[in-house]
């Protein structure tokens, strides 16, 4: 063994010491305070764990995350802070976030610095769709998406048809010919499911196409009087009479349900949100439909879809406010002039976000290209539409009794003029 | 000096000592059941949770706006309710009428001698070990219309020449659940009835067998009346779990197409934890308790009525 000298000691402890200066310095700003809980719904719970990582140690962090089952996730977050528990910064869906703002869980971020820069880069649509009713922002973008049309390629060509559908006459005559020439049993897959993400955001989207109103400005359901949304139901009833749809797909739990169908390669269109595309086109290992031989089209009629946006919010009760918000605007903006985790999401999952400079970004043009025309993709958003009406108190009841109507509908169970009355009548009930 | 020896009466010993006990339960079991049934009265918003509280232990119980009867007289009225207690009296007859028959022929199975018994015994315990989320999970892979495992078999076997899709309608989504369900809940049917055979004492069966009965007669004479009170617990058993049956339409239909698979525990769920209604999500939950124990009660009456009347 190698007796300790004077100059190997100082020369390991200098060693040491530069190290420890390296680790914590170089990649470090000051350490917080105090420790912050961080709270979301499981979605690549380790793609998370991953970013909070590397907040915790290039912005000196202490964040503890916590993934909690989506199904359970909103509940779960209202039971905890009823039991005092505080999350400082934590996942929102846009049909929450005036509920726990209007019930003082979480806080106005119009105070805060660096907001108003924020909010200048970001979509207008989409900014309005994370302001309170008393219009101050509620939450930083967790995501936007909206929803799409996607054809299977490969099937079209089978069946001669050159290109795809450019209106919604034009989609019902080729899913009829993909029938009767029994090249597809169920053409069509819209995304009818009864989960709160399918058949009403769906019903939105074709309303909008049609260049109709669901909600007026008061917020209230006015789809009796509007010609348009009786045209989509009257598609809805005829694709459904002439067998062009699926019908299992009205007892599909949710939209990732309803997108694996559409991996089978045995439908021609199918309408839902614009993440699945990633999956469907761009995940050979899953889908038959990778690479890319499912596309993405405009949507017919007007082009408008349904758009929304979910949120990172702080509690109202955290205590460590300077922490909490530079947590949140790592996660749902650009701390230090850097959109780490925004880019990731459209790296990883193809979520994407309303910031628009975000797309002019090298690798993330790269990396959509192996799965969609970005190009057209945000054409398509320039003609999201955002809602207001999820702000209502009535809103999620409403949204959630709306779909046994619909269901109804569809399978001609009740006329549509009278389905669309029953809608008027459900939500005048619930105010 | 005298020394007067304190004597507590037995009752008082054995109440002093199983006070902890109770003391126990009263806190994990009776409060929370107290306090949910207040809830039934109330008006709760678990965000705005200020107004009168108790205080237990340090903690704060806020008790809410009490309104009486609203709750439930709200929920008489609704049409969706009343809908709703036609499929879950349905589902429940279904459920519990299968679960008996099915539960019972396995157990008449597993108490004949044959080789492999053991294995079968054990084997017969897995569906029931299986959580209900993982079930509902494993029966969609089976029976999904693109990629399920029944279908392809079938499919290649010659029988189907396209595939089944098994929740299309409202009424076979609910048969369906009603069998999946079943499929879950028999072993445990079965594990009890089949307890119950190797209690009934073999000289009966001699006895029968002597007398002439043949198989028929003897499960009619002596299997079936000596089961009477393990069959009693089978059917209290599975009307409860039939009433309370949530996860697997949580992950098989959501209550749909449409409403046509939302029994009343799904409603109560879908008020409390989708609408944030949780005054009238509990007394929707209430309800199925006070079906449950009329429904015990009846059960005893028609199955020990003429024990009963034997007996006196």
């Amino acid at each position: 063994m190698k007796p300790t000298t004077r100059r190997s000691f100082l020369r390991t402890t200098g060693l040491l010491g530069a190290s420890a200066v390296l680790a914590d310095g170089f990649f470090g700003e000051t350490r917080a305070d105090k420790p912050i809980n961080f709270a979301g719904w499981v979605f690549k719970p380790d793609t998370v764990k991953d970013y909070v990582d590397v907040y915790n140690q290039k912005f000196g962090g202490q964040v503890k995350y916590e993934a909690i089952p989506w199904a359970q996730y909103h509940p779960t977050m209202e039971t905890r802070a009823f039991g005092g528990e505080v999350f400082d910064v934590m996942y929102c869906a846009h049909n929450f976030r005036e509920r726990w703002y209007a019930n003082g869980l979480i806080r106005s971020l119009d105070d805060l610095p660096g907001i108003d820069e924020m909010k200048k880069k970001m979509n207008p649509q989409n900014l309005e769709s994370l302001k309170a009713k008393d219009g101050k922002l509620a939450g930083l973008p967790y995501f936007t998406s909206l929803f799409v049309l996607v054809y299977n390629e490969p099937m079209l060509q089978q069946a001669g048809i050159k290109a795809p559908a450019k209106s919604w006459d034009e989609l019902v005559e080729h899913s009829l010919k993909l029938k009767r020439d029994k090249v597809s049993d169920y053409p069509f897959l819209p995304n009818w499911n009864v989960s709160p993400s399918g058949t009403m955001p769906q019903f939105m989207t074709d309303a909008f196409s049609e260049g109709a109103n669901v909600f007026d400005a008061k917020n209230r359901v006015i789809v009796d009087q509007e010609p348009g949304v009786a045209r989509a139901m009257e598609r809805w009833q005829k694709v459904w009479k002439a067998e062009l749809v699926n019908p299992e797909v009205l007892t599909k739990t949710s939209s990732t349900d309803t997108h694996r169908l559409f991996w089978t390669g045995r439908y021609a269109y199918h309408t839902n949100h614009s993440y699945y595309l990633k999956t469907i086109a761009g995940e050979p290992e899953n889908s038959k439909l990778a690479p890319k031989k499912a596309k993405m089209t405009m949507y017919p009629g007007t082009g408008q879809t349904y758009m929304w946006t979910d949120s990172y919010t702080i509690n109202a009760k955290t205590k460590t406010l300077d922490d909490a918000w530079k947590l949140a605007r790592f996660l749902g903006g650009n701390l230090a002039g850097d959109w780490y985790v925004q880019r990731q999401w459209c790296l990883i999952s193809g979520l994407d976000n309303p910031y628009p400079e975000m797309y002019e970004h090298p690798e993330i043009i790269a990396s959509y290209d192996r799965w969609v025309d970005l190009k057209l993709l945000r054409k398509q958003y320039e003609k999201g539409r955002v809602i207001a009406a999820y702000k209502e108190p009535w809103y999620s009841e409403y949204d959630v009794k709306a779909v046994p109507i619909v269901h109804n509908m569809i399978r001609g169970g009740t006329t549509v003029p009278q389905g669309l009355k029953e809608l008027v009548k459900l939500q005048k009930s619930l105010e | 000096m005298t020394v007067r020896r304190f004597r507590l009466s037995e009752r008082c010993f054995a109440s002093l000592l199983i006070l902890p006990v109770f003391l126990a339960i009263s806190l994990v079991v009776l409060f929370p059941l107290a306090y949910s049934l207040w809830m039934s009265f109330a008006d709760v918003n678990l965000l705005r949770a200020t107004g009168p509280a108790l205080e237990l232990l340090g903690l704060r119980i806020p008790l809410f706006r009490y309104v009486g009867l609203q709750n439930y007289l709200r929920l008489l009225s609704d049409p969706l309710y009343w809908d709703s207690f036609g499929r879950t009296a349905y589902f429940v007859g279904a459920f519990v009428l299968e679960t008996t028959v099915v539960g019972l022929g396995m157990a008449l199975v597993l108490h004949e001698r044959f080789v492999g018994r053991p294995v079968m015994r054990s084997l017969l315990l897995i569906p029931w070990s299986l959580s209900r989320v993982v079930v509902g999970l494993l029966w969609v892979g089976l029976l999904d219309v693109e990629f399920g495992a029944l279908n392809g078999f079938l499919y290649k076997a010659g029988l189907i020449d396209r595939y089944i899709s098994f929740l299309k309608s409202g009424f076979s989504a609910l048969n369906v659940l009603v069998s999946v369900y079943m499929w879950n809940q028999a072993p445990f049917a079965t594990l009890l009835l089949l307890a119950g055979m190797q209690s009934i004492p073999i000289e009966l069966y001699m006895a029968a067998e002597a007398d002439g009965a043949g198989y028929w007669q003897r499960l009619r004479y002596v299997t079936l009346p000596a089961l009477r009170g393990i069959l009693f617990l089978v059917l209290v058993v599975s009307t409860v779990n039939g009433f309370l049956m949530l996860d697997l339409i949580y992950v098989l239909t959501m209550g749909g197409p449409g409403n046509e698979t939302t029994t009343i525990s799904w409603l109560g769920f879908q008020t409390a934890f989708q609408f944030f209604k949780f005054g009238p999500g509990t007394a929707i939950l209430y309800t199925l308790t006070v079906f449950c124990l009329l429904l015990t009660v009846l059960y005893q009456k028609v199955m020990f009525r003429k024990l009963e009347a034997e007996e006196a």
